[in-house]
């Protein structure tokens, strides 16, 4: 790893990771080949380790140049393409955990929308971090929307397998002029997979990114999300919901910059602590000089449900231009008890109100993803959590 | 038959006494109205009965038969029986109205026995088209976006598909044009039966015309004052709450009695 030694440790406010040693890693060559978490037929793709265990793209998007295919193969089928945007929103020299994955990913996605394809169906992408040996996922991510395309995302990773080991995921997005792109994933690895997980896109001339953002992970997990808005009127909506349970700690920054003219970026996360863990959301919006119009927003809330969670909502505006708009909003709060009541005064338990409670508080970010799939695995997700919280406190 | 029955009930909120020793019967087949200005402990009463926990009990007691409420969670006084329609139903994002009522009905029901779907589909459309309301609410996240008059065929709605032994109405009706207020009396006296008694607190002697109570009770001071039939709403509407105080000789200060004008919500 001596490419990558010289250059700093990402900063997460708030977050001590040093011990989880993410710039050891040592990439796997495991793999999976069963398909665990896409639907037969769907458009999408599902790698496991370094295994493509489902790929279909339909025939009228495949003759219309749309690539969707492994990283392997895509170094292999069709690497000037894809080195046109590896690296291209996250520079490799950025900091010691982004240099690392570029020098040395060895699986991943690769995705091509060629200018004003007309895509109908929600690309499916499922990334598994296989748990099997010990050594560790080193994964990208890239992924290109043409001009004026409009395209829905739903993305999500899982542990396969019981051995404890990393995971290093990078995601780049670039959207091209115009382009209206919703990227929705479920971050759902297992408590034998630490994690760090980066997720950024440039937003260029009129283009929209808008994430819809899950994470409920087990284990310990940083994960950056960052949307550049490059141009004018570039927009992106950054939306992050969280549940952390037993004695995991997951540090969320999301980070909107405007650079752009008339760029609006608005962040908005909600999070809720169960048990002994931690979760820690930072929000940084930011205006370059010379965005005038710019509009940054960002509205962070978390729910403490037991004396013993730990919690923070840090909201950070910077900003260096005087015509434009902004504000945040933070708190760090316990459980709505009229909505406890109201939902008590219909005979359901307390634990059952509890669980829909937190769905509520969570509810704008679920309403939002693009399929009912995506939508049930959240539900799921957060039942089992609350259920793990009642086995362990 | 169930009786809700309230003896000497004292309660106060944050210190202050607001119910003041106040005696009420309430049998399943039974309609009672409870009218009274502003700011007197009618919607401190409904809260009370159903266990909201800013509302104390300093002394007195409510029984559903022989069941004293104390001893009962606010879900467990559900499922003994009561409902109460309120006046601000809160809104839950992400959980749909369908999937909440479900909830509900399966929560009286034993674990391994839950409402069959179809059974369930089919008494929601049936108790929906009875109250007009569009096929999409069932899938509406819980009082999302509602006007205030959805809320309230929502809160009656809920009743009909829980079909509780005692409903209190807290205000059903306020905020309500006439065609909805048309719609949520006809689901209310729907409900008449043996086997369904309720309590109504409301401002107005309107909504007693389109239900039409065996009982009103009026409220002063945090007691019932007066009671009487259907006839004593129409003698308020005419001579108003002072009149009523002034004739009883009680010393109570009404809220809105400088405004003059006591029907309307502070």
């Amino acid at each position: 790893m001596n490419k990558t030694v010289e250059l700093d440790m990402p900063i997460f406010p708030k977050v001590r990771y040093s011990g989880w040693h993410l710039d050891e890693i040592e990439p796997s060559l495991a793999e999976v080949k069963e398909r665990h978490y896409i639907n037969d037929q769907a458009f999408g793709i599902e790698v496991n380790g370094q295994a493509t265990a489902y790929q279909h793209v339909p025939d009228a998007l495949t003759a219309q140049g749309v690539r969707v295919m492994s990283m392997l193969k895509a170094q292999a089928l069709c690497p000037e393409l894809l080195s046109q945007y590896v690296g291209q929103v996250i520079p490799a020299t950025t900091d010691r955990l982004v240099a690392q994955n570029f020098h040395y990913f060895n699986t991943g996605i690769f995705v091509y929308i060629p200018d004003d394809t007309q895509v109908d169906d929600v690309l499916q992408l499922a990334l598994n971090h296989v748990a099997t040996q010990g050594q560790d996922m080193m994964a990208r991510i890239v992924i290109y929307v043409g001009r004026r395309v409009k395209l829905s995302i739903f993305q999500q990773m899982h542990t396969l397998g019981e051995v404890k080991s990393k995971a290093s995921v990078v995601i780049e997005i670039i959207a091209a002029t115009s382009a209206q792109v919703t990227y929705a994933n479920v971050d759902a690895f297992s408590d034998v997979t630490t994690a760090y997980i980066n997720r950024q896109a440039l937003v260029t001339e009129h283009a929209t990114v808008n994430w819809e953002n899950a994470s409920f992970n087990d284990g310990n997990v940083i994960t950056q999300l960052e949307s550049h808005l490059r141009a004018e009127g570039a927009t992106s909506h950054a939306e992050v919901i969280a549940l952390s349970s037993k004695k995991q700690v997951q540090g969320i920054m999301t980070t909107v910059e405007n650079s752009g003219r008339h760029s609006v970026g608005h962040i908005f996360q909600r999070g809720v602590i169960l048990n002994r863990s931690k979760l820690v959301f930072n929000g940084i919006g930011r205006i370059i000089k010379g965005a005038k119009g710019a509009d940054a927003q960002q509205e962070s809330r978390v729910l403490m449900l037991s004396r013993r969670a730990r919690g923070d909502a840090n909201p950070l505006l910077l900003i260096d231009e005087n015509d434009v708009t902004a504000g945040h909003a933070a708190s760090v709060g316990q459980i709505d008890e009229n909505q406890m009541y109201y939902l008590m005064s219909r005979g359901i338990s307390k634990k059952i109100a509890r669980k829909l409670v937190i769905r509520g508080f969570m509810g704008e970010v679920l309403a939002k993803m693009p399929t009912k799939f995506a939508q049930q695995l959240i539900i799921d997700e957060i039942e089992r959590k609350l259920q793990d919280e009642n086995e362990t406190s | 038959m169930t009786t809700l029955k309230i003896v000497n009930l004292h309660v106060s909120v944050e210190g202050k006494e607001i119910l003041k020793g106040l005696n009420l019967t309430v049998r399943t087949g039974e309609f009672h109205a409870i009218m009274g200005p502003n700011g007197t402990g009618k919607s401190t009463l409904s809260q009370t009965i159903m266990g909201h926990p800013a509302y104390e009990v300093t002394s007195g007691h409510i029984y559903m038969d022989d069941q004293d409420l104390a001893e009962l969670s606010v879900d467990a006084r559900a499922r003994a029986g009561l409902f109460l329609a309120m006046q601000y139903p809160s809104e839950i994002q992400g959980v749909t109205n369908a999937e909440f009522m479900r909830a509900a009905i399966n929560a009286r029901r034993p674990e391994d026995d839950p409402i069959n779907v179809m059974d369930f589909i089919n008494k929601l459309d049936e108790k929906r088209e009875f109250l007009s309301m569009s096929e999409e609410m069932a899938e509406r996240y819980l009082n999302e976006g509602f006007s205030g008059g959805e809320k309230k065929r929502n809160e009656v709605l809920q009743m009909m598909m829980i079909e509780p032994k005692i409903a209190i109405l807290d205000e059903i009706d306020s905020g309500l044009d006439i065609d909805a207020l048309k719609v949520v009396s006809r689901g209310v006296n729907e409900m008449r039966s043996d086997d369904f008694g309720t309590l109504m607190i409301t401002h107005y002697q309107r909504l007693l015309t389109y239900i039409v109570p065996d009982f009103v009770h009026v409220m002063m001071d945090g007691r019932i004052v007066k009671t009487g039939g259907a006839e004593l709403a129409q003698k308020l509407e005419s001579e108003g709450y002072a009149g009523l105080r002034n004739e009883l000789g009680i010393d109570a200060h009404l809220t809105d009695e400088d405004a003059n004008s006591y029907f309307v919500e502070g």
